[in-house]
C-alpha cells in the first residue's frame, strides 16, 4: 500500500534525475525564451506541488537578485533584452535544478544509493562532503573570530591569508577527518564487499512517478507546441 | 629432603626465566614481522594501494572545500568569455586535492575528490562535471605515467597543477560546436568571446599560472603541516 500514499519527499534518486533533466533541457531551450520561460514556471508549481515548496522559496530570491543582475548586464551590453532573457533562462534552469536536491536529505540519498550497491567509498564520500557543507561554514567561522581575538589582521593580505587563516583551518580540517574517521570505525563502517543492513529503506511512491511523468510531459509539450 | 627442595626451586626459577625470554623473544619479533607486512601492504612506491576509511573521509572534507568554494560556478559559468570558470575557480580547485593528494597518496585520490565534489556540481553545471570528471581521469593517467607513484611531492604538484587546465580544451570544443546560438541572418555563431583563438590562449595561460600557484600553496600548507606533525607521512 505504500506504493499508492502520497510522500511529501521526492524519492532521490528520481530527484536527482529530475534536477539534471531540468538543468540539461534549460539550458538547451534557452534561446527558445518563452518555451522555456513556460516549462521553468512549470516546473517549479509542479516541485511546489510534490513537497518542495520549501526549496523552492529559498532559491528564488536568489534566482531573481542573480538572473535580474546578469539580465541588466546583458541588457546593457546588447541594446536588446533577448540575450538577457535567454540568461535569465539559463540561470532559471541552474536554480531549479538545485531545489530537488535541495529538498534530499544526504542521509536518504546514501540510503537509496545502497540499495541501488554503489560503491561503498563512493556513498561515504558523498555523504560526507553534502553533510560536512554547513560544518564547514562554522569553521570558518571559528578561525575568522580566533583571527580578531589574536589581531591578526585583514584577510585581504595574502601572508595574513595564508598564516592566520589557511594554515589553522586545514590544521583543523585534518583534526576533523581523523576523529570522524575514528568514529565512523567504531560504528562498524567497513569498505569492500562486507555485507551490510539499510533500517529504512528508500521506496518509490505512485506520487514520485507521476511527478516524472509531469516533468517529461511538460517539457514534450513545450518542445512540440 | 632440603635438597629435593632446592632443587625444586631452581628448576621452578629456571623455567620462569625460559619463559620470560620466549615472552621477551615474541615480543621481539612481532613487531618485525608486523612491520614487514605493513611494508609490503602500504609500500608508499606503490602506484596502487588499498583505500583506508581515514583517507576516503580525508578526501570526501577536501572535496567538501571544493563544493563550498566552487559554488560560484553557475554564476561565472553563463558569463559569455572562455575560461572564465577555470580563472575564477582554478585556485581552489588546485589548493585542496593538493592537499589531499599530499595526505593521501595513493593513486584515484584526485578523481576521488572530483567524484564528491562533481555529484552537486552537476546540477550547477553539468558541462564542468563532465569536464572535470574526464581530466581528473587524465591528470591521473599523466601522474602516474610521470611519477610512477605519488611518493614525491612533485607528483601532486603536477597533477594538482594540470588537473583544472585540462578542462579547457574540452570546454573550447564545446563553446565553439556546441554552444552557438542564431543570428539575425540565421547563421550559427558562437555566443562565446571563446571563439577568438587570441582570447582562448591568453586565458589558457592565466588558468595555468592560477592552478601552478594554487598547487603550490597548496604543497607548502602540506610541508607546513607535515613538519608540524599533523598531517604523517
Amino acid at each position: 500500500m505504500n506504493f499508492f500514499r502520497y510522500k511529501s519527499k521526492l524519492f532521490p534518486l528520481i530527484a536527482i534525475g529530475a534536477g539534471l533533466f531540468i538543468v540539461i533541457y534549460g539550458l538547451i531551450m534557452a534561446d527558445d525564451l518563452l518555451g522555456c520561460s513556460i516549462f521553468l514556471g512549470g516546473a517549479f508549481v509542479w516541485l511546489i506541488l510534490f513537497g518542495c515548496g520549501r526549496a523552492c522559496l529559498r532559491a528564488l530570491p536568489a534566482f531573481a537578485v542573480v538572473a535580474g543582475i546578469f539580465f541588466a548586464i546583458f541588457y546593457a551590453a546588447t541594446g536588446t533584452w533577448v540575450a538577457g532573457w535567454s540568461m535569465a533562462n539559463r540561470f532559471g534552469a541552474v536554480f531549479l535544478a538545485v531545489v530537488p536536491g535541495m529538498g534530499c536529505e544526504p542521509v536518504r540519498m546514501t540510503r537509496s544509493l545502497s540499495q541501488v550497491h554503489t560503491p561503498r567509498p563512493i556513498t561515504l564520500g558523498m555523504l560526507i562532503a553534502m553533510s560536512f557543507v554547513p560544518m564547514l561554514r562554522g569553521e570558518i567561522r571559528r578561525v575568522r573570530e580566533a583571527m580578531k581575538t589574536r589581531g591578526a589582521g585583514s584577510v585581504l593580505n595574502p601572508r595574513i591569508l595564508y598564516r592566520a587563516f589557511l594554515v589553522p583551518f586545514v590544521m583543523r580540517l585534518v583534526n576533523i577527518a581523523d576523529t570522524l574517521a575514528l568514529s565512523v570505525e567504531t560504528r562498524g563502517f567497513a569498505l569492500g564487499k562486507a555485507p551490510y543492513t539499510i533500517y529504512k529503506k528508500e521506496c518509490i511512491a505512485l506520487s514520485d512517478i507521476l511527478f516524472a511523468v509531469g516533468l517529461i510531459a511538460g517539457a514534450v509539450l513545450v518542445a512540440v507546441l | 629432603m632440603e635438597e629435593k627442595k632446592k632443587t625444586e626451586e631452581r628448576d621452578a626459577a629456571q623455567a620462569l626465566i625460559d619463559n620470560t625470554k620466549e615472552i621477551e623473544a615474541g615480543v621481539t619479533e612481532a613487531p618485525a614481522s608486523s612491520a614487514k607486512e605493513a611494508g609490503t601492504a602500504d609500500d608508499e612506491n606503490k602506484l596502487f594501494r588499498k583505500y583506508k576509511i581515514k583517507d576516503i573521509v580525508f578526501l570526501a572534507i577536501m572535496a567538501a572545500c571544493m563544493l563550498v568554494t566552487g559554488s560560484i560556478m553557475p554564476l561565472v559559468g553563463n558569463i559569455p568569455l572562455f575560461g572564465i570558470v577555470q580563472v575564477c575557480l582554478g585556485l581552489q580547485f588546485s589548493v585542496f586535492p593538493v592537499i589531499g593528494m599530499m595526505k593521501v597518496r595513493k593513486a584515484g585520490a584526485l578523481l576521488f575528490m572530483s567524484v564528491c565534489c562533481g555529484v552537486v556540481l552537476v546540477f550547477m553545471s553539468t558541462v564542468m562535471f563532465v569536464c572535470i570528471l574526464l581530466c581528473a581521469v587524465i591528470a591521473e593517467v599523466l601522474t602516474g605515467l610521470i611519477f610512477r607513484s605519488y611518493k614525491r611531492d612533485g607528483a601532486s604538484l603536477f597533477a594538482g597543477t594540470v588537473f583544472f587546465p585540462c578542462t579547457l580544451p574540452f570546454l573550447y570544443i564545446y563553446y565553439n560546436f556546441l554552444y552557438t546560438s542564431q543570428a539575425d541572418d540565421g547563421t550559427a555563431v558562437s555566443a562565446f568571446i571563446g571563439a577568438d583563438p587570441a582570447v582562448a590562449i591568453g586565458m589558457s595561460i592565466a588558468v595555468v599560472s592560477v592552478c601552478f600557484i594554487g598547487a603550490l600553496v597548496g604543497m607548502i600548507i602540506s610541508r607546513e603541516l607535515r613538519k608540524s606533525g599533523v598531517i604523517k607521512k
